[in-house]
């Protein structure tokens, strides 16, 4: 049940989105997005919305307090660190293309920066470094490398509060774009991922909660398995289960739908390597 | 969550001979995550399905679906976003995940249900 390529996912792509086609900035689509919220689950704070299912499930919830921390954190977190301080052969490191070292920066990504005028995501960054110094690029979609160095780089903002902007013209577009895909029916099942996740969040389907847009740029990498779970490499897992050919890892798409719930996360506390259940 | 539900289905469509009749394709294809995934979204009566926390959409029995004929359910089914374009229920027929036949399968097994 599965799409073969992308064209054919996108030809399926409807021209009429779940949301009225509005004008509205990022700050008006966040508002409009935080008051549907706030009224659906009157009772849980945009923070506590970030535990994902979890927020809705006392089972879950009490399963996720019991992993805490999530088993497999510390190592991947030391195997990120590994990879952020070696060593290239001309004696520079991932360490050294960030302010500080990379301390506390994850909390401002995804970025749009006008000098390659793209949306830039951490991993974007990483391999541009890597591109910088002459390295092999490492694999958006793979957790025991960009995983791991992301699970470090996350920790290194714990605490700090997501500070995303889309305040310039070209952000602002942007944004709109990861709103637009957002609303969009995309695959053979015609789901949007706002038909699930803003109009149904706290619904089971299946056995799961839904979790809400509203925190789900807080608490990632998740830790499943002992892996580290991106945030890209998640919304994969829900595009395929749209019976849509996921979006490539690394790619465009996936970093306007990103900052789009980046966003949405805005001034909530960054809580990286949360666990989560085997799937 | 998938793989249980690949298993139930399959115990599902071997129970379905004799107690339910044309309806047990039905329910195989209810409960397929590869096919209908309809228990994904809605509950059924205990004996009638595998029980599970699904309510997206509403719990379907036979109190619920009175006055929904079979032409009414072949409409929704094909194509629920006709009656309620922002609905997350996948349009069956149109997106054909679903064929007639299959289709009509299903609509035994709702009218089957207590
Ligand atoms: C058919 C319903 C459905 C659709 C459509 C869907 N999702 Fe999901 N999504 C889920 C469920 C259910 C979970 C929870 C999985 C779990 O925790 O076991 C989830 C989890 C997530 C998470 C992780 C949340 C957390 O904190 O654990 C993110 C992020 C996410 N989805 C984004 C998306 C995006 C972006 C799209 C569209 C490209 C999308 N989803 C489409 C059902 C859906
Ligand atoms: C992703 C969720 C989802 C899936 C999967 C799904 N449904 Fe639904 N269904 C709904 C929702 C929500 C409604 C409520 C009506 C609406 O949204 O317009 C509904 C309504 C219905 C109704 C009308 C009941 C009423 O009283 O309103 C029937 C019958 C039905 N679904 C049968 C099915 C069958 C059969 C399947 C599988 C072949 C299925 N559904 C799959 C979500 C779903």
């Amino acid at each position: 049940m599965r799409f073969p390529d992308r064209r054919a996912a996108l030809s399926l792509l409807l021209a009429f989105s779940l949301a009225p086609a509005f004008a509205a900035g990022p700050e008006e689509v966040r508002a409009s997005i935080l008051a549907q919220s706030r009224e659906r689950h009157p009772a849980l704070s945009p923070q506590d919305l970030a535990a994902g299912a979890a927020a809705f499930d006392a089972g879950r919830r009490a399963q996720a307090e019991l992993n805490r921390p999530a088993p497999g954190a510390a190592e991947a977190v030391e195997a990120g660190r590994k990879i952020w301080t070696r060593k290239f052969p001309n004696g520079r490191s991932l360490a050294g293309c960030f302010p500080n070292g990379g301390r506390r920066i994850a909390a401002a990504y995804p970025q749009y920066d006008p000098r390659v005028k793209r949306l830039v995501t951490l991993e974007t960054a990483i391999n541009q470094c890597l591109t910088t110094h002459g390295q092999p690029l490492m694999d958006a979609g793979d957790p025991a490398t960009m995983g791991t160095v992301l699970a470090y780089l996350r920790s290194l903002a714990d605490g700090r509060k997501v500070a995303v902007r889309a305040t310039s013209a070209p952000a602002r577009e942007r944004f709109e774009e990861g709103r637009r895909l957002y609303f969009t029916r995309m695959g053979q099942q015609n789901y949007a991922c706002a038909s699930c996740h803003a109009n149904h969040s706290g619904q089971y389907f299946g056995d799961t909660a839904i979790p809400s847009p509203v925190g789900a740029a807080v608490q990632w990498p998740h830790l499943r398995d002992g892996r580290p779970v991106t945030l890209q490499m998640r919304v994969r897992e829900c595009l395929d289960r749209m019976g849509a050919a996921p979006f490539p890892a690394g790619s465009d798409e996936l970093a306007h739908l990103e900052f789009f719930l980046a966003y949405l996360s805005n001034g909530l506390t960054i809580r990286a390597n949360a666990w989560r259940p085997p799937s | 969550m998938r793989r249980r539900l690949r298993i139930l289905a399959a115990a599902a469509a071997l129970a379905a001979g004799s107690a339910w009749g044309q309806a047990g394709e039905g329910r195989a294809l209810f409960i397929d995550p590869g096919k209908g995934n309809c228990i994904a979204c809605h509950q059924v009566p205990a004996g009638a399905g595998p029980a599970v926390r699904a309510d997206v959409g509403p719990r379907l029995d036979a109190a619920r679906l009175k006055g929904w004929d079979r032409a009414r359910l072949r409409d929704l089914l094909r194509d629920p976003t006709r009656a309620n374009p922002d609905t997350v229920m996948p349009p069956y027929g149109r997106h054909r995940l679903l064929d007639d036949r299959e289709i009509e399968r299903l609509i035994d097994f709702l009218h089957a249900l207590p």
